[in-house]
């Protein structure tokens, strides 16, 4: 049994909405986990439970026990920036800050306290070569990063994570917004980077579920129907809603 | 039923045709009209001339040198030249356009390079006649005294038939604008020192700090109020508060430079703060969250990830702060004062470009001449620090952003 993260018994509610009710499931160490499930079921809402992204929104009340490598990270005193360096998101759509290539990756680094320039430019391209990036850019990593196209600029941001040697990355319906391609090269990287990360992706392409990840959990209006291998997922669901649902019949 | 679409169509269009018109005209015509009264007094001998005219009263002792230089070949028909005393002397308009005699020619060797200041009680004193002086009076000591409203042509007669002078009457060209015009330039400088920081970091605050409750929206609005206040009435609060202030903490002794940029600055805030808060809004929060989801902090957040693409906002700020400042003449008044100086005076009385303008308006008769020179001076600078901060910022953005 080696868990990285484990949930038990979440309710999460937007004021008086109730968006996450009474989860419970653990995320295996360096596998795949992949949440499907309907828009607005949650998924997304989960996600950025395990990195406290949720702290942002207003009038947003969590209950239960997260706990991330035996740690209870919803007390108070849990050092939050620490748990963000740990645990990296990538999101929906491409977001690259404003600045140069090099920039965009060694901010983390130098966020937490890395100033020297030999060491970040070991980091960087590190972090640009196991996201599959440093061939096409290592020329040129002064210019900006808002000149890659779509796909680049999203393994531009997982780069941005790796470069903060995290223990698990999230990731928010990352190929939404890209071409098959382009979203093709972010599967066979998420299949290389599996060997050191945990990763946890949220889709909407079951598809891509099917293709990448060990584990399948399948949300439904805020509640957790089944989680399983990805294989008896899609070949023999428990529940009839999860068969309902990857066999097209709603969602 | 067409029909009227169509009308209404090309009402609607007409209307909008005529108001872009008539705003096109009257923005250029405030050009036209500046530029045709004043270009005719711009040249730079106005913008590094004093603007006080010196008296000076010369003198010769004991024998005279007398000059050995002939006539340069480059004088023109109106110049006239005294071989002798080595000067050429032309008739011209100073810039109240009163007839003057200027010196428009000195030799090395003239004698008025050497002559006694009979306004000085030391007897060994020297002054000199320079090119560009103007000479109102040469008396002499058995002849009728030469005087402008003859003619340069008659004085430099009258020159060529003596061998000694009483005395030769003369003063430096003033009307120059130098004084305020470096006063108009510290002052930006100085105003934008004390206003950028505080506006920048309040702008900061309110949208990046500040919790969104009703006294932020309160002092949000209060800020939104004070740019429409009249500035005359920031003028009165600098003129009690600013003042008195200076004058207790610095040597200053009156309205000085310092209270007046203070006074700026407060009037500046309010634009600042809006202009970098707009720019701060627009910035999508997409931005803020990639910064903590990595484990960045708040602070870090706002000073790596999201000031720096706030930047073309600020440059719009600073700029729209700079046009206010050289515009800015009824809270000056009051809190800088309306002396025009020849250099900076940062303890004492002074008065900007604007101000200048007012001082030159409000005499009988108005000069609008040199008012209008002066306005033109000031549309040029602003045009100037326009480019030059679209110039620096275009390269500073295709590298950041």
């Amino acid at each position: 049994m080696d868990n990285i993260f484990s949930i038990k018994d979440l309710d999460l509610y937007y004021g008086n909405f109730q968006a996450l009710k009474s989860i419970s499931l653990d995320i295996d160490r360096n596998k795949v986990t992949a949440l499907i499930g309907p828009s607005g079921c949650g998924k997304s809402t989960f996600l950025r439970c395990l990195n406290r992204m949720n702290d942002l929104i207003e009038n947003c009340k969590i209950e239960g026990k997260i706990q991330y490598s035996q740690m209870d990270i919803q007390t108070k005193s849990f050092n939050v920036i620490e748990l963000r360096t740990k645990v990296g998101m990538v999101f929906q759509k491409p977001n690259p800050f404003p600045m140069s290539i090099y920039d965009n990756v060694a901010y983390g680094p130098r966020c937490s306290g890395i100033k020297k320039k030999s060491e970040l430019d070991v980091i960087v391209e590190k972090a640009l070569k196991r996201a599959a990036l440093y061939e096409e850019v290592s020329s040129r990593l002064k210019d900006n990063a808002l000149g890659l196209s779509g796909g680049q600029q999203q393994r531009l941001c997982i780069a941005r994570a790796i470069a903060m040697e995290p223990d698990v990355i999230l990731m928010d319906e990352p190929t939404s917004a890209l071409d098959p391609i382009a979203t093709l090269k972010i599967e066979e990287l998420i299949n290389d980077l599996k060997r050191n990360y945990t990763i946890v992706i949220v889709t909407h392409n079951m598809q891509q579920a099917a293709r990448i990840s060990d584990k399948t959990a399948f949300f439904l209006m805020g509640e957790l129907i089944e989680i399983d291998s990805t294989d008896k997922i899609f070949t023999q669901p428990k529940n009839k809603k999860t068969e309902d649902y990857i066999t097209g019949r709603f969602g | 039923m067409s029909n009227k679409r169509k009308l209404n169509d090309i009402f609607y269009q007409f209307i909008t045709y005529i108001s872009a018109l008539i705003s096109v005209l009257a923005l250029s015509s405030i050009f036209m009209f500046v530029f045709i009264k004043g270009s005719s007094l711009l040249d730079f001998g106005l913008l590094f001339n004093d603007y006080h005219e010196k008296y000076y009263n010369g003198g010769f002792n004991g024998d005279i040198d007398f000059s050995l230089t002939p006539e340069p070949d480059n004088l023109e028909a109106n110049e006239f030249y005294s071989s002798m005393w080595g000067i050429a002397l032309k008739d011209a308009k100073d810039r109240e356009g009163n007839a003057i005699i200027i010196v428009s020619y000195i030799s090395k060797d003239s004698p008025f390079s050497n002559m006694y200041d009979k306004n000085s009680v030391d007897i060994e004193s020297s002054i000199v006649i320079k090119e560009g002086n103007i000479v109102s009076k040469i008396s002499y000591y058995d002849k009728p005294t030469s005087l402008t409203r003859y003619g340069a042509e008659l004085m430099i007669k009258d020159l060529d038939t003596v061998t000694d002078i009483r005395e030769v009457v003369y003063t430096s060209l003033g009307g120059g604008i130098r004084g305020s015009l470096l006063t108009t330039l510290f002052i930006i400088g100085l105003t934008l020192v004390l206003a950028l920081p505080m506006g920048i970091f309040t702008a900061i605050y309110l949208n990046e700090f500040a919790k969104k409750n009703k006294i932020t929206n309160l002092i949000r609005s209060l800020i939104e109020t004070l740019t429409g206040v009249p500035s005359i009435i920031y003028g009165l609060m600098g003129l009690a508060v600013f003042v008195p202030f200076t004058i207790a903490i610095t040597k200053a002794d009156s309205a000085n430079l310092i209270s007046g940029s203070m006074t700026l600055a407060v009037i500046l805030l309010p634009i600042i703060i809006r202009s970098t808060e707009e720019s701060l809004k627009v910035i999508p929060d997409d931005l803020r969250t990639a910064s903590l989801a990595l484990g960045a902090n708040k602070t870090q957040t706002t000073f790596r990830a999201v000031l720096p693409s706030a930047y073309p906002g600020i440059v719009t700020a600073t700029l729209l702060a700079v046009g206010r400042i050289i515009g800015e003449s009824a809270a000056l008044i009051f809190a800088i004062g309306t002396a025009i100086k020849d250099d900076v005076s940062i303890f004492g009385r002074s008065t900007t470009l604007s101000v200048h303008i007012w001082s030159l308006m409000k005499d009988e008769p108005a000069n609008i001449e040199l008012a209008s020179t002066i306005a033109l001076i000031i549309l040029i600078i602003v045009l100037a620090l326009n480019i030059l901060v679209k110039l620096v910022s275009k390269k500073f953005i295709t590298k950041i952003v």
